[in-house]
């Protein structure tokens, strides 16, 4: 039985940031987003980061939780910084061990991609712990329902955001139950380096996909019999409201990245 | 293959806010034949204990011993294939294209030799009924066949033990009849089981030995006879016995039986002798 | 061989839903999955749908709301064709299912119930009402907000049971809503069932016979063919009919059976020992 937190799972909490308009929200991360890979400069970083931490402490998530969201990314960004490290010829030589030549370019670039990418998970795990699943998926499709005139799929795509969000603490679940299945089978998981390790996620990755195929199959003739056909001549339960306090967050927003950048 | 519970507790995610005792204390044993029922509800701790029979978990405190020697001295992972473990909806991990691959997957790892492998594979097919299937795709397969061959890859290890979680779950009463009927035969062909299950009556069909686990903790142990008829409240009690110990006072030639078979010729022998 | 289709004229008016010689085979199958099938259900009847697996009982629920379409025969579910008008039919048609997971769409409990009512394109302010009420109806208040995966079995099938309320169908088709709960669930789902079943015609797939006690009719499918439609009492006195369709009663049942007691209709330990004592006081008077 495991009450964890999925990646970025709604964090259910009275903030600030969990009062505001999803479509804000998600219009100000993706700001933020952009802004993070346009900033160049130490200072711009620094403003950045200050205030995605503020953002952190305003939201009420347990830093600890946040943390939990990096760890996924954890591995992947140090090989990153390795790779931008090692083979990087920009800039001074600070150290020179024959092959492997170390630049304050590398150097520099690596920090600062290992800065982007953790801030970017940050900040879109501030996005989805603060919004309920329903209303981050009403919000893109308003956001993108300008696009519905051009037949972008912009309900489609909110409704199979809903469903998969619905279903990632599910999936996990019984990700971790074929797992111990296939443990008391004789399989390893623990053991042998990274292909062996991969091989044995076979008999857990299949039985999963297969188990979701399935999921997908029931799910569908539930919904159909519930009367769904599409999203021509839906209602919608919640009621979004744009108030000041979004518009206020969004100015605050665009600030922050022209700042970062400019700066 | 004796396997000794002492004095376990376990606990999940000590110091976290979600932290939750599963077992509070449980010493219990199973021995080396006949088949253990351990009955057990949402929230009574079987899952977790299962899981400690083949050490797939590890006690907060307490000891697991296997033949009077504490467990964590066997190499990892023997434990693991002299005790078989099916979870529940165990065809949940069905992966391979065929049944015959599949129920191979865990002896094929224990370095026999293809040989004996697939005579393994084969015969335990065979105790299942299931060797009709060997070379259908596992998806395939009605919802019966399906746990039977899950079933089969565990057994497949020849484990001196077998432990079923809830072997009937979701099956419609007659296939549940069918399997349970394998599990008799398994049985009475030497190996020791455990059964894990909420249902009662289940239990009382199969059961040489009851325990009854609530909330962590052992709540009554020893024979069925023993066991139920102690307590033939609604919750701890299968149909047989709540219905013989009622007529059990007035009428105490009715005895105490368990099993339908019994009770039916206990209850008919009254209605002829009196009625 | 007893006459096994006594169709008691109980309700009257015209058939809510009505087959005639339906047949389907999956694709790809050799087997026909139903091979003519012809029934009819009257408004407010409760029928039960009992068979060996692969019989079809879960074949027929589909045809019925449109998920699947017949190869040939005919259907009319409230004077509707479900094949060619499947929209309208599910307005008046819910259908619960087996697996309790697999049917809740949305993150929340209160969006899943209303799912149905946004397909309807219902106005929030009596959407907001008709979710409540549903809510309120299976007892779940309270849970709104709670997310499917942290619920039980029986809670989910709640929410479902909830989400279908929400629509006030005139039909309900359970498919089998209780195997895959366990003891505790199955006691809250059926009883919730029976309290909100109203005038509601209803058609439950099950296989367990202890849910059908109190049903009009009971039909019987076997290998796609409808070989018996008969009152529930037969259920438990047919031991051939049991057999031949691989039915199981529950153990008070069979009990009562082998003792000579099913015309008590025993449901409980209690019940079967006082029906038995009372056996034995009329024999000891007999004497």
């Amino acid at each position: 039985m495991t009450a964890s937190r999925s990646l970025g799972q709604f964090y259910p909490v009275a903030s600030p940031l969990h009062g505001l308009d999803a479509r804000a929200k998600i219009l100000a991360t993706g700001m933020l987003a952009v802004g993070l890979f346009l900033v160049d400069s130490v200072a711009g970083f620094l403003l950045i980061s200050a205030v995605v931490v503020l953002l952190v402490a305003a939201s009420r998530v347990p830093p600890g939780t946040f943390l939990g969201f990096l760890r996924p990314v954890a591995f992947i960004v140090a090989l990153t910084v390795l790779f931008q490290v090692l083979f990087s010829r920009e800039g001074e030589t600070l150290f020179d061990w024959g092959l492997l030549e170390v630049h304050e370019g590398g150097l520099a670039g690596g920090l600062f991609l290992a800065l982007r990418i953790l801030l970017l998970v940050s900040t879109a795990g501030l996005l989805t712990a603060t919004t309920a699943p329903v209303a981050l998926t009403d919000g893109i499709e308003d956001l993108l329902s300008p696009l519905k005139r051009l037949r972008f799929p912009a309900h489609e795509l909110a409704m199979m955001t809903t469903i998969a969000l619905r279903f990632i603490p599910t999936l996990h679940e019984e990700a971790q139950k074929i797992t111990r299945a296939q443990a008391a089978r004789g399989v390893d998981f623990s053991q042998g380096g990274p292909i062996r390790r991969a091989r044995a996620m076979l008999p857990v990755l299949v039985p999963l996909t297969v188990g979701a195929f399935r999921r997908a199959d029931e799910l569908a003739e539930a919904m159909e019999s519930r009367g769904y056909r599409g999203g021509e001549g839906r209602s919608r339960y919640r009621a979004p409201r744009f108030r000041a306090r979004d518009a206020i967050a969004l100015a605050a927003a665009a600030l922050v990245v022209v700042g970062g950048v400019l700066v | 293959m004796r396997i000794e519970l002492e004095d376990v507790r376990h606990v999940y995610a000590p110091g976290t806010p979600f932290e939750v005792e599963a077992l509070r204390g449980v010493s219990l044993a199973v021995e080396a034949d006949g088949v253990l029922g351990i009955v057990g509800g949402t929230g009574s701790g079987k899952s977790t204990l299962a899981q400690h029979l083949n050490l797939l978990l590890a006690p907060t405190s307490g000891r697991v011993l296997v033949d009077g020697a504490d467990a964590r001295m066997l190499k990892g992972g023997e434990l693991r294939r002299r005790v078989g473990l099916v979870f529940q909806h165990p065809e949940a991990a069905l992966f391979a294209p065929t049944v015959e691959e599949d129920v191979a997957f865990a002896p094929s790892r224990l370095g026999l030799g293809e040989e004996e492998t697939r005579r393994r594979v084969r015969e335990t097919l065979e105790l299942l009924g299931a060797s009709h299937l060997a070379g259908r795709a596992p998806h395939a397969l009605s919802g019966g066949e399906k746990r039977r061959v899950a079933i089969a890859g565990v057994l497949a290890m020849a484990p001196e033990v077998l432990v079923l979680d809830e072997p009937t779950a979701g099956l419609d009463p007659a296939t549940g009849e069918d399997l349970l009927g394998i599990v008799r035969a398994l049985r009475d062909g030497g190996t020791s089981i455990v059964v894990i299950s909420h249902d009662l009556d289940e239990v009382a069909e199969v059961a040489d030995r009851v325990c009854i686990l609530e909330g962590g903790e052992v709540r009554a142990a020893g024979t069925p006879e023993e066991v139920f008829y102690a307590h033939p409240e609604a919750s701890l009690a299968p149909a047989t016995v709540r219905t013989a110990s009622i007529l059990r006072d007035p009428y105490p030639e009715v005895g105490k039986p368990v099993r339908f078979e019994e009770t039916l010729a206990a209850l008919n022998g009254l209605l002829e002798g009196r009625g | 061989m007893s006459d096994r289709n006594d169709q008691g004229a109980r309700h009257g008016g015209p058939p809510v839903v009505s087959c005639e010689n339906l047949a389907y085979a999956y694709p790809g199958s050799e087997r026909a999955a139903l091979a003519g099938v012809s029934f009819e259900l009257r408004a407010g009847e409760y029928v039960g749908v009992v068979g060996p697996n692969g019989g079809g009982k879960s074949t027929l629920l589909r045809l019925l709301n449109g998920l699947l379409r017949s190869d040939s025969g005919g259907v009319r579910v409230g004077g509707l064709d479900p094949a060619t008008e499947p929209y309208l039919v599910r307005k008046r048609v819910g259908m619960l299912f087996q697996n309790p997971d697999n049917g809740l769409v949305a993150p929340f409990v209160e969006d899943d119930v209303a799912f149905g009512l946004e397909n309807l394109g219902v106005e929030r302010e009596e959407m907001r009402e008709r979710v409540g009420a549903a809510i309120r109806a299976v007892g779940l208040e309270g849970y709104e907000r709670r997310e499917p995966h942290t619920l039980s079995g029986g809670e989910k099938q709640r929410v479902a049971l909830a989400g279908l309320l929400a629509l006030d169908p005139e039909v309900l088709l359970l498919d089998e809503p209780t195997s895959m709960l366990d003891a505790e669930g199955r006691a809250e789902t059926l009883a919730r069932l029976e309290e909100l079943r109203g005038a509601r015609t209803v058609l439950h797939v099950t296989h367990h016979l202890d849910e059908l006690l109190s049903a009009d009719r009971v039909l019987v499918l076997n290998a796609g063919e409808l070989v018996a439609d008969v009152p529930p009492e037969r259920l438990v006195t047919d031991a051939d009919l049991l057999e031949e369709n691989r039915l199981a009663l529950p153990t008070i049942l069979r009990l009562a059976a082998g003792l000579g007691l099913s015309s008590a209709k025993p449901r409980t330990p209690e019940e079967l020992a006082a029906a038995a004592l009372r056996r034995v006081k009329q024999g000891v008077e007999a004497r």
